[in-house]
């Protein structure tokens, strides 16, 4: 359950195409048309309302450039502009104010460097006949005026026309309106940033100038200018094939299905058929409880007449012992410390709470407040632990914002959100809470770390704001500033917020994460990135799901049921010709590889030897192991997150060629394949029909039986070989070599 | 699941808009990068020694003949085939070849702990919060994982080695698992000795793989699905397999793991032992198309018992390292292959004893440290840099982690000063003052 454990090689690719779009959308402003201004002060330029513009607006302050915390060749300015007083200082006091140049304002190197007249590693931005050249110059000639109280600030950014669908190659010109506190209004066009949610679906051509791809589906286009953010979201829609009424006609099993065929409509999805029961079997065993199904299961179910008998599985499935130690297994991705940094004992007691925690499905607001309120000896409540690895409140302000609210608050700890309304002081309000954690005991003591520490509230404590170095009061997120009584811990003022049942974070996230967890991708993704500016796939299903989340009382088994029993989930994951392109809107099931821990405990199950790991007792399984550290060729090669790491969360989804290798000829898979104790020399010992081997070895490996064909074939390999037991053993090589034993179809 | 749907989209020239320019720019970056012909030199590959625990720079490449007692320590210098350059007493062979590598004695830095130092060295990043000594810690790729993102080995081969275990702070980062090192941990020295997973497991007739692979077309029967426009994660795996089986299959490519196929008396000379058989196996690897190969030479943290331990260690370690230079350059291979030697840190000037103990060291120092710079087109017989009498710091041409990690990139072939996303979104810079040093370009 990484933070975003979706597809994550790819992750990058899209982060890289987003920001550079960003400082696409910058260069391309260079060449073009001069701002049109409808309040614009000729006279007089005004430092915040006129040049940091202009900054942002010229690149100036991005984060490759002189944004970047260290600036760039001595010159710092704060990104995006979010600190005018630092950048005023910067151009006009720091350096011996050698930038400016009141004396000959067209030698100051603020103008000199950005039209290349000097060397400047950023190239020309600027050139003389430009309007911003001007206005640069007019804002030293007329003495580098600052705004005052008196000066109209800027309230908000719209963009125009409305948003609307768009068809397939269309594009669309907009206009991005600034709105000032007197009601005059400016055309930021050409000097707004412009980021889209996918490319693919709709591009920034150049500023103002938005152009829909081949393909359907939905995008948002966020613009920033000067901190303020407008979208614009639009859905890509092609020729109509299915009609209302048809997707009126498909079956549901419950509320989850009409609301996702409501959106499949909208784009004209249509969804794929229903799984097979085999399939449905399999994919509900790892999705719930993160093992394969045993034969005796599997031949149980396909035997079973019951119209009903999938509900009943999946009650069967849910309360199987293996629950807890699978989803305890994932939350450890999200807080598992590093022992070699808290210690073993922390590091343990942790991983007990948390397989507590799931073993009586503790409702997880109450979860959550255990954890966040926690208090005691890190050797016994575990949940202490996080407080042992998090010391610092704006540590522990990046993790709960991304764990529970699931808002990327870090950036806002540095800078404005350049994506996003997040501020410092959104960020240092949510630290506030934080403040008052007391330790003492043994602290910490790499690379032993072994001691005791106990956690407690303190009377006082405070966290400061960076720039002003004033005390920041508690603030719930975009809310008022509150105060809390000495008296009280103001973590559980922080948890009564989050877990109340209107929060309009907590339970959207949960859900979000439950649902991408067996969906295979968020209806927000990745899974904990919530902002306006990457919105959901189905808002009204992402909300209903909130709201029965909080109606069951944070009743994680419950909500599972719920969505394992919709007809979406037990769709197939072959597309169809309509729903080929779609990715993200749950027409069809998305396959998945099993994540290490499970494809492990299969291995095992499969070749009936299991895996033995250094210092825990024989028969452990993977799914048990209660640190990183615990050494395993197999688990690191399929990508457990690494320890090493910090924060050590990072679960690729991805199947590398390390993978194969190790499938294909790792001696300690050959071993428990060749092993005497294991299930191939059992098959082979036996005097059974081959037949009746090869359909032992299909339930064992693909969760199924042979079809016609394939009792016949393999059938006839057994037969054939001169030796039964390298022929049995060379059959269950090739099945785990193939996609349908290490993926979730 | 969407980013690799649009990254088929955009390859296939479909959607517009910025991305598909990117891809477009990261193909034309991975062929200057690859072609030989293109660019005005050849990437070359870097053989890393990696010597964690921080090894002294007095009884190595920087002594002090002329320092107190106390501080110029128990070895003598002696001359190299390059005169005016002296290194220490215990290192004969690499005397004798001096004019083949550089001694680079001015880098510095301020992370004077195991955990940040070999973080620093390690990936050319300063740790970003206060780490442990005993930490291992990842904040930045390191340069092999670098070198494996922006450069692929030929035959299906991994692009970034490293035996027998990978070093702190040698991961990937935010690059993702595909370009964490294979690591090789079994002994090259041992007659049983084999690369795991890459060879079929021991027993199994290669013409029973063959069978295994027919078999597996016989059992696989999932549906793979019919629009390529689609995104299926089983694609990706199919494409590993045919890599794989590749790599298993290619005799060239297995021909770099047969260390047997050595001559005794070359292996001989590389040293019978595990520390000089990675190196001729590093060589064969390098031979074979790797681009970034790490040799973990751990226990240089010498707080105490430096004169002895180094008296016994220093010869073989020359010794191994003099004839991988060698070899190299006989080959031909100097010119495109670097050899690098260095650890996390240089060590005190004062020599002191620890409590309890009754031999002497040397403590961390990150003010001084040498590095040993071979190959990749460098000149050689050179001294970059020099620190004051006594070693406390360097004196002359004082430079940075980042100068020497920039270094390495531009001989690789890679841009130190491009920029990476985070999954984050955040840009980062892969080196953040990407200044090479000029004396080795």
């Amino acid at each position: 359950m990484a933070p975003s454990n979706q597809a994550i090689p790819v992750v990058l690719h899209a982060f890289t195409a987003i920001a550079f779009c960003l400082v696409c959308s910058l260069w391309v402003s260079l060449g073009s048309e001069p701002v049109v201004s409808v309040s614009k002060s000729e006279s007089v330029p005004k430092f915040e309302l006129d040049i940091q513009p202009i900054l942002t607006a010229r690149g100036c302050n991005s984060g490759p450039c002189h944004g970047k915390s260290r600036g760039q060749n001595g010159f710092a300015l704060s990104l995006f502009g979010f600190d005018s007083d630092m950048d005023y200082d910067s151009l006009v006091k720091n350096a011996r104010g050698r930038r400016i140049s009141l004396a000959n304002p067209h030698e100051s190197l603020l103008l000199t460097k950005a039209t290349g007249e000097l060397p400047h590693g950023g190239g020309i931005r600027l050139r003389t006949d430009d309007e911003d050249y001007k206005t640069l110059s007019r804002w030293i000639e007329t003495g580098l005026n600052r705004s005052t109280p008196q000066d109209p600030v800027l309230t908000k950014l719209d963009i125009q026309p409305e948003p609307r669908q768009l068809a397939p190659n269309e594009s669309i010109e907009i206009r991005v309106m600034a709105t000032y506190s007197d009601g005059s209004q400016r055309d930021v066009t050409q000097v707004t940033s412009y980021q889209s949610s996918d490319n693919g679906i709709l591009a920034t051509k150049h500023p103002g100038l938005l152009v829909a791809g081949a393909y359907v589906g939905e995008a948002s286009v966020m613009t920033r200018y000067m901190g303020h953010i407008a979208t614009w979201n639009s859905a890509v829609v092609a020729t109509r094939n299915h009609k209302p009424e048809d997707y009126a006609s498909l079956p549901q099993h419950n509320w989850i299905d009409g609301l996702v065929y409501q959106k499949l409509e909208q784009l004209d999805f249509w969804p794929s058929d229903l799984c097979s029961d085999e399939i449905f079997l399999r994919r509900l065993f790892v999705d719930a409880i993160g093992r394969l199904p045993r034969p005796d299961e599997v031949t149980a179910f396909m035997a079973d007449p019951s119209p009903e008998k999938r509900n009943q599985w999946i009650e069967y499935v849910l309360n199987q012992p293996e629950y807890a130690n699978f989803w305890a297994n994932k939350w450890a991705d999200l807080l598992r410390p590093n022992p070699y940094r808290v210690g073993i004992k922390a590091t343990y007691s942790l991983d007990t709470w948390l397989r507590d925690s799931f073993r009586n499905n503790l409702p997880h607001d109450q979860f959550v407040r255990e954890l966040l309120t926690a208090q005691g000896s890190t050797w016994r409540n575990g949940a202490t632990t996080f407080f042992r690895d998090r010391r610092e409140p704006e540590e522990i302000t990046s993790v709960v914002s991304q764990l529970f609210l699931g808002v990327r608050l870090e950036c806002a700890k540095c800078h404005q959100h350049p994506f996003e309304v997040y501020s410092q002081s959104d960020f240092y309000g949510i630290a506030a809470y934080f403040s008052k954690i007391g330790q003492k005991g043994v602290g910490l003591s790499p690379p032993i770390s072994g001691g005791e520490e106990i956690f407690f509230v303190k009377s006082s404590g405070d966290v400061k704001h960076p720039i002003t170095q004033k005390p920041v009061p508690p603030k719930p997120l975009r809310e008022q500033e509150i105060s809390i009584d000495t008296e009280t811990d103001p973590r559980q003022v922080f948890a009564d917020w989050l877990l109340k049942s209107d929060n309009p974070y907590f339970s959207r996230a949960a859900v979000n994460r439950l649902w991408g967890e067996v969906m295979g991708i968020g209806i927000v993704d990745a899974i904990d990135d919530f902002r306006a500016t990457n919105p959901p796939s189905n808002a009204l299903l992402l909300d209903r799901l909130a709201e029965h989340f909080v109606q069951t009382g944070f009743d994680n088994k419950e909500l599972l049921k719920t969505i394992f029993s919709s007809r979406i989930y037990q769709l197939s994951s072959i597309p169809n010709e309509s729903n080929k392109l779609d990715y993200r809107n749950f027409s069809r099931h998305y396959r998945k590889r099993m994540r290490a821990e499970v494809l492990a405990d299969a291995l095992s199950d499969v070749t009936g030897v299991p895996t033995s790991f250094e210092g825990t007792p024989a028969g452990t399984k993977a799914m048990e192991l209660w640190t990183f550290r615990i050494p395993s060729e197999l688990l690191d090669a399929f990508s457990r997150p690494d320890a090493n790491q910090d924060p050590p969360c990072e679960r690729l989804a991805d199947t590398t060629m390390s993978q194969s290798l190790h499938l294909m000829n790792s001696s300690q898979i050959q071993g428990r394949l060749t092993s005497d104790e294991g299930l191939c020399a059992e098959l082979a010992s036996k005097e059974t029909e081959p037949r009746e081997l090869v359909k032992a070895i299909y339930l064992r490996v693909y969760s199924r039986l042979p079809s016609m064909d394939e009792y016949r074939q393999i059938s006839d390999v057994i037969q054939s070989a001169n030796n039964k037991r390298h022929a049995i053993e060379d059959i269950v090589w090739s099945m785990i070599n193939s996609p349908e034993f290490s993926f979730i179809d | 699941m969407q980013r690799r749907t649009y990254l088929k989209l955009g390859l296939a020239g479909l959607a517009g808009g910025s991305f598909t320019d990117l891809l477009a720019l990261r193909a034309v970056n991975a062929n200057d990068a690859l072609s030989e012909g293109k660019s005005a030199t050849k990437p070359s590959s870097c053989i890393l020694i990696w010597m964690d625990g921080g090894p002294t720079h007095f009884e190595t490449f920087d002594p002090k003949p002329d320092a107190p007692a106390e501080i110029r320590g128990d070895f003598r210098p002696i001359k190299t085939n390059v005169s005016g350059i002296e290194i220490c007493e215990h290192l004969p062979q690499l005397a004798k070849i001096a004019d083949k590598y550089s001694i680079i004695r001015s880098v510095c830095h301020n992370q004077g702990n195991h955990g940040a130092g070999n973080h620093y060295m390690m990936t050319g990043a300063p740790p970003r919060i206060p780490v442990g000594c005993g930490a291992f810690v990842s904040f930045h790729p390191s340069m092999g994982s670098v070198a494996a993102y922006e450069r692929q080995a030929p035959h299906g081969l991994p692009s970034y080695f490293t035996m027998p275990s990978m070093s702190r702070s040698g991961g990937p980062n935010f690059l993702g698992a595909k370009y964490a090192p294979f690591i090789v941990a079994n002994d090259p020295n041992s007659k049983h000795f084999r690369v795991r997973d890459v060879e079929l497991p021991n027993g199994l007739a290669s013409e029973r793989f063959q069978a295994r692979r027919d078999l597996r077309s016989l059992v696989d029967t999932m549906p793979r699905f019919a629009s390529r426009e689609t995104f299926d994660p089983v694609a990706a795996y199919d494409d590993n397999y045919e890599q794989g089986y590749e790599l298993v299959l290619t005799p060239d490519a297995q021909k770099a793991f047969d260390i047997e196929k050595e001559s005794e008396d070359l292996r001989e000379r590389y040293g019978r032992n595990s520390f000089g058989q990675r190196a001729l196996l590093a060589r064969r690897l390098v031979e074979a198309g790797v681009p970034f190969i790490t040799i973990y030479d751990g226990g240089w943290d010498h707080h105490s018992d430096l004169f002895g331990a180094l008296a016994t260690r220093l010869p073989s370690w020359d010794q191994t390292v003099a004839t991988l230079i060698s070899d190299l350059d006989q080959r031909g291979l100097l010119e495109t292959t670097m050899v690098i030697a260095l650890g996390e840190f240089g060590r005190t000037p004062k020599i002191s004893t620890l409590p309890g103990q009754t031999k002497p060291g040397r403590d961390h120092w990150a003010n001084a440290m040498s590095i040993l710079f071979a190959g990749g087109g460098s000149r050689g017989g050179q001294v970059i840099g020099a620190t004051d009498r006594q070693g406390y710091a360097p004196v002359e041409r004082v430079l940075s982690p980042e100068n020497y990690i920039s270094t390495v990139y531009r001989k690789l072939g890679i841009d130190p000063n491009k920029i990476y996303h985070t999954p984050a979104g955040r840009p980062t810079h892969l080196v953040s003052d990407p200044t090479p040093i000029a004396e080795l370009m």
